[in-house]
């Protein structure tokens, strides 16, 4: 091991002390200012809420990108070109585009209610939200998927093609599960982007933490609030994505060998 | 010659249902053009700053004092891990004011929105940034750094002279990564009232109601300006390329 290895190493160790630390300090400031302290108390839930939002909508994306993310994947690798031509270019355009872009345009461009069957389902703006992170999220889980599909050797599908299976047979049971684990560290890097992307529904109007967060300090009107509500924001998401992050970093390492 | 080509464009497009007519009418149309003109500045920009303060922070990153690196381990962790638009409103509506209170009024405060999304966006990426640079910096063989210590090059002149320029070649790859993410972060400055060409769109569909029309270009710009990222990073990594190292051009 290098010294920066072990200088790095260290400072890893070193963070959650320094990040306990900060709640200390702020601990220390809550207790120093009782009705600073009340104030938070009485908004956590309403702040709560909108964190409950933001899980929601980032894991819902996660499962529909990630289900039309591998069948796009498979797909970007199929022999015939008019299937494979139309699959890399909706990649190419949507690994491309700025998440917010994508929340824009389907807030803006679909319907706020959907006729089935004679019925008005209303089509709420996180669903939207949803669906704009969704089709980011497909395309990078394409990316991964061929990547990982074709990080694995021809040799096993020469091997599986002459054990007599077809083509979609040896990707189901031979090719994938192996796909699997490779895919696993920057899928889970992609969720912690698309966790903090989440932050972006606010500003089309979703009420989550974000959201709520503005709304609270505009009607506590108190600077020092307002820098609390942030903080509170900051942690929230740190302490979400931080384990994500760490571990991804962690699972790299061992699958590196 | 341009009018008339323009006027055949809105007409072509109306035909296939798409309305493009804001481009005749003036004022909409200048917002439009300032919007990607401002989106092309603030990339143009951003790049450079954020590329000095990755060196900087990955210099600092792997220094041999602790009361040096972990600070700036700390600031790439927070960066990292919380979304860059809390990070903007943050800065904005807190930072900014503060420094408001200080100069005593909003009147004498000389930092703009645009201020802020250079600052935030450009510390945000230069964290990434150092992270790639620091594992390049270790992907530098033990031995090349031994050897330049042994002709008695001082710590600073091991990593100008020989760490910086290998591990700048190491990290390329995920250098430019980290540019097209650059290229997509400059749409946060929607948030405050930057008009790039988000926000400057917001003008114009609510004017007119063309949403979808708006989005394709949009939509077609970031691929074009994030294909020519890719494609003159891809240049420089080959013109840097290390003879014997890789697969070779």
């Amino acid at each position: 091991m290098t010294n920066a290895k072990i200088l790095s190493a260290s400072a890893h160790n070193r963070l959650p002390w320094l990040f306990g630390a900060l709640i200390v300090i702020a601990a220390i400031w809550l207790l120093a200012d009782l009705s600073l302290l009340s104030t938070l108390i009485e908004w956590l839930p309403y702040l709560g809420s909108g964190f409950l939002m933001n899980i929601l909508i980032s894991l819902l994306a996660m499962t529909g990108g990630t289900l039309v993310g591998v069948i796009l994947g498979i797909l970007q690798l199929a022999p015939l070109k008019i299937v494979r031509y139309p699959v890399v270019f909706y990649v190419q355009v949507f690994r491309n585009a700025p998440h917010l872009v994508l929340i824009f345009a389907t807030t803006y461009i679909f319907p706020f209610e959907i006729v089935v069957a004679g019925h008005y389902l209303p089509f709420p703006d996180w669903l939207k939200a949803v669906i704009g992170l969704a089709i980011p999220a497909s395309a990078y889980v394409a990316e991964i998927t061929r990547g990982a599909i074709q990080s694995i050797a021809t040799t096993q599908w020469e091997a599986a093609k002459g054990l007599g299976f077809s083509r979609l047979q040896a990707l189901r049971w031979i090719i994938l599960p192996q796909c699997a684990r490779r895919s696993l560290p920057p899928w889970m890097n992609l969720f912690a982007s698309i966790t903090m992307g989440t932050a972006l529904a606010s500003l089309v109007g979703v009420h989550e933490l974000l959201h709520a967060a503005t709304d609270a300090s505009t009607a506590v009107r108190r600077l020092d609030f307002t820098v609390l509500a942030y903080i509170v924001v900051m942690t929230a998401f740190f302490v979400l994505c931080y384990p994500i992050s760490s571990l991804t970093r962690r699972l790299e390492r061992r699958l590196k060998v | 010659m341009g009018n008339s080509l323009l006027q055949a464009f809105i007409d072509w497009t109306g035909k296939i249902g798409l309305n493009y007519e804001f481009l005749a009418g003036g004022y909409e149309a200048q917002i439009w053009r300032g919007g990607f003109i401002t989106t092309l500045y603030l990339i143009v920009l951003l790049i450079p700053v954020s590329l000095a303060f990755g060196l900087l922070f990955a210099a600092m990153l792997t220094s041999s004092r602790k009361l040096v690196s972990a600070p700036v381990r700390a600031f790439i962790e927070i960066t990292r891990n919380t979304p860059t638009l809390v990070q903007l409103m943050f800065s904005f509506l807190v930072l900014n004011t503060l420094v408001s209170n200080v100069l005593g009024g909003a009147q004498n405060n000389p930092l703009s929105p645009f201020f802020w999304v250079v600052a935030v966006v450009g510390l945000h990426v230069a964290a990434l940034h150092a992270d790639a640079i620091r594992a390049g910096i270790e992907a530098v063989p033990e031995q090349t750094v031994e050897a330049a210590r042994a002709i008695g090059f001082t710590r600073l002149q091991i990593l100008r002279f020989v760490e910086a320029p290998l591990a700048i070649r190491a990290s390329l790859p995920a250098l430019v990564n980290n540019l097209i993410n650059l290229v997509k972060l400059t749409t946060v400055g929607n948030a405050i009232a930057v008009s790039e060409i988000t926000y400057a769109s917001i003008m114009v569909w609510t004017q007119r109601d063309n949403v979808v029309e708006l989005m394709i270009v949009i939509l077609l710009f970031f691929s074009a300006i994030n294909l020519a990222v890719a494609r003159i990073g891809h240049w420089v990594e080959k013109r840097l390329a290390v003879p014997g190292f890789g697969v070779g051009s």
